[in-house]
């Protein structure tokens, strides 16, 4: 019954996109970009696996050959940055990811995309650019509302428990409050030879919940006020809790975990809850070699005495300022980003954490959402509503996030493995931080 | 006569102008542009700055005050001193077996030479593997003989340790083949003519063998030295410099400010405190040392 629903959703989708998505222009001519080729890049994703799966299609469409090839994050990020500093052609497409998007916009690296997106000739009205969910779109668009990119993944930080059922033997339910979380902790800790928590060594993007949850914040008010926060009594109590969790109840080595590690860890059911973005949990659930896939539950980010504040980001398509082929990346990202795109990669593979408002509200879509009888759609959606709202994410996106998270990574390091205290170590961190703003021409408060 | 020689050394002198201007090329004008690169405060971000002069100490000023980069001039200090030292007794120690004649110890050589010649990224996630206790069957094995072992290479008490090993392990073949060579061109008569006079392995060694090969022996712990400063690929795949920076070293800092950070002057100005102290004390060591003997 549940295949002839899919099924039979996925004729009506497919008849659908030939009746009422009509095709741009440039589209419409046969094999338009025959002979030519486009090169795009960005951090490796599920998303991409699963877009390169269609790509042929397209290709045959259009004649163009697109060569898209994903690197590791932290590569990624500094060719990218490489690149595109130099304004250079070698790229066509490139991904602009979260933390750099103020740096890589500002800097005028990325070509506004409001002319080819309102050129009927390149963009059907269809194409609607305006289903995007603003929040996910935020960081993407500049100060006078010129758009640079369209995102693939908004990430919303959930709680995934892979062994949900060891929470639930020990009589409790999945954490809402930090104190919640290390009760849950410490009743499940050895239990079954599993991990209770698990995190991947991200720490400046793992530990800002905590940070905001207890009252923190990294920056005095960004991104107008840049002045490190980094030394309150806030983020060092939220640096003691969260280093606590890591070393108290993480497997061993768990410090060098990578995203994929940590992950790896859930699927196999060796390490029981992350607060991750939902793209890393969401696998728990649906990947042919997760073995907690019907013991996995969901839950908000826990909250502190200040409340819950989830991370969420957003990483997009953009066209680097030098690219020579813009009109043909155009067609790529249009196709890739399209209604009929994004609804076959999210019903037909799975994934998840998509952008388009349309596909959201999609009944299929909040169907390949509800995981083991819950709705993991609806808190998907607050996650992105939270954050859109009360702008806490705006941290995130200042040009110089990546010198201060680095102060942060290594100040969780020293506490987590006992090298200084919390305190000593985030007043070191502030002082770094501020050393490093300073070569950056950064305005601080005396 | 001597119109014949000015000819001559003017001849030899164009022979090796090409080859001085490649090298002009290659190595002086990257080294220039990188001293004036240190004078600015070049950052991606700003293409103005990489031709603003107008505070050229500005970068010097930083490192001074710099705690971090002072921590990792300490850190690069053990490293280099830990892995030369040892590359350079398990090379001779391994050399000194391999010298002796035998067929299987010949054939034995080519093994050694593996970790050498593995690319570097390879030997590193070899070691990730063996120091990742999910993984790795030394953690296995360790475990279950009921001696489980933390993970190294987030412990700040083992982490530089971890490295040096996996550096020692990759290199020392390097040494190792250096000095055989060496050993291979050692007179027999001379070894013959000691133990006539009554010395034992350890006085050969001393006297004999130790000053013979006394320039291969400057010229790997050179090798090694400089190559232990540029130590990069272990640190990148095994720690990222942690936990903390407890195996941070300047290079890989150097690194992270220029590539994480977009500070590519300040990371000039540190890359060119790097060589100075590199070639100071690759000059002091030479000076020390010495060449040993030359056949004239």
């Amino acid at each position: 019954m549940a295949d002839l629903t899919r099924r039979t959703f996925l004729k009506g989708a497919a008849l659908a996109g030939g009746l009422v998505v009509r095709p741009p222009a440039v589209l419409g001519q046969a094999k338009p970009f025959a002979g030519v080729t486009i090169r795009g890049s960005s951090f490796q994703h599920v998303f991409h696996t699963y877009l390169k799966e269609y790509l042929p299609e397209f290709e045959a469409k259009t004649g163009m050959t697109v060569d898209f090839a994903p690197q590791a994050f932290p590569v990624y990020n500094q060719r990218a940055d490489l690149e595109l500093s130099t304004q250079g052609s070698a790229w066509d497409f490139l991904n602009i990811t979260f933390i750099y998007s103020g740096r890589w916009i500002g800097a005028g690296w990325f070509a506004p995309l409001d002319e080819l997106v309102n050129d009927r000739n390149q963009t059907p009205r269809e194409w609607d650019a305006a289903d995007f969910v603003s929040g996910a779109q935020s960081s993407l668009v500049d100060a006078r509302g010129a758009t640079y990119g369209f995102a693939w993944e908004a990430g919303a930080m959930l709680m995934g428990a892979g062994r949900a059922d060891l929470i639930e033997k020990a009589g409790l339910k999945l954490p809402e409050t930090f104190d919640q979380l290390l009760k849950v902790c410490e009743a499940t800790n050895g239990k079954d030879g599993v991990a209770p928590f698990v995190a991947d060594k991200l720490h400046h993007w793992n530990w800002i919940p905590y940070l905001m949850g207890y009252g923190g914040r990294v920056f005095k008010d960004p991104p107008g006020n840049l002045t490190p926060t980094l030394d309150t009594p806030e983020a060092a109590r939220a640096a003691e809790y969260y280093a606590n969790l890591l070393v108290t109840y993480g497997p061993s080595g768990l410090l060098s975990y990578t995203d994929d590690q940590a992950m790896r860890a859930q699927l196999s059911g060796r390490a029981n809850m992350r607060t991750q973005a939902l793209g890393w949990l969401s696998p728990l659930a649906k990947h042919e070699e997760s073995k907690v896939k019907s013991t996995v539950r969901y839950a908000l980010m826990p909250g502190g005495p200040a409340g819950q504040f989830p991370g969420s980001n957003s990483h997009g398509f953009g066209i680097p300022v030098g690219a020579k082929n813009k009109r043909a990346a155009w067609a790529f990202i249009s196709w890739a980003m399209s209604k009929e795109t994004l609804r076959r990669i999210t019903i037909e593979k799975g994934y998840t954490t998509v952008c388009r408002r349309s596909i959201i509200d999609d009944p299929a879509y909040r169907k390949s959402m509800t995981f083991n009888g819950q709705d993991v759609a609806e808190l998907y959606l607050k996650v992105l509503s939270l954050g859109g709202k009360s702008g806490y994410m705006k941290y995130r996106t200042v040009p110089v996030f990546p010198q201060v998270g680095d102060k942060i990574n290594k100040a969780i390091e020293r506490i987590a493995t006992k090298q200084q205290g919390a305190r000593d170590a985030m007043k070191q961190a502030q002082v770094e931080a501020i050393e490093d703003l300073k070569k950056a021409g950064v305005k601080l408060d005396a | 006569m001597a119109r014949s020689a000015a000819l001559d050394r003017r001849f030899h002198w164009w022979c090796l102008a090409p080859t001085l201007a490649v090298l002009a090329v290659v190595t002086l004008l990257p080294t220039l542009y990188l001293l004036a690169t240190s004078l600015t405060p070049l950052n991606l971000t700003q293409p103005r700055t990489a031709w603003d002069f107008s505070q050229p100490g500005r970068n010097y000023t930083f490192l001074a005050a710099d705690g971090r980069l002072h921590g990792s001039f300490w850190v690069q200090l053990k490293l280099s001193a830990w892995t030369v030292g040892l590359q350079m007794l398990l090379g001779f120690l391994f050399a000194l077996l391999l010298n002796l004649r035998s067929r299987f110890l010949e054939a034995l050589r080519t093994v050694f030479l593996i970790p050498m010649v593995l690319p570097p990224i390879v030997v590193a996630i070899i070691w990730k593997v063996l120091y990742t206790p999910d993984i790795s069957p030394v953690h296995w094995a360790l475990a279950a003989l009921g001696w489980p072992m933390p993970a190294l290479i987030t412990h700040p008490a083992y982490a530089l340790l971890a490295i040096i090993v996996a550096d020692v392990w990759e290199w020392f073949p390097f040494t190792m083949l250096m000095i055989l060579a060496g050993l291979q061109m050692l007179p027999q008569e001379m070894v013959d003519a000691a133990r006539i006079d009554g010395a034992g392995a350890w006085r050969l060694t001393r006297h004999i063998v130790l000053p013979f090969l006394r320039g291969v022996l400057l010229v790997a712990a050179l090798f090694r030295l400089i190559d232990s400063i540029k130590a990069f690929p272990l640190i990148f795949i095994l720690t990222d410099g942690g936990p903390g920076t407890v195996t941070e070293v300047t290079n890989y800092y150097s690194y992270i400010q220029a590539f994480n950070f977009s500070y590519l002057g300040y990371s000039s100005a540190i890359t060119v405190v790097l060589v100075s102290a590199t070639v100071v004390l690759s000059a002091i060591i030479v000076r020390a040392v010495g060449w040993g003997p030359r056949s004239e």
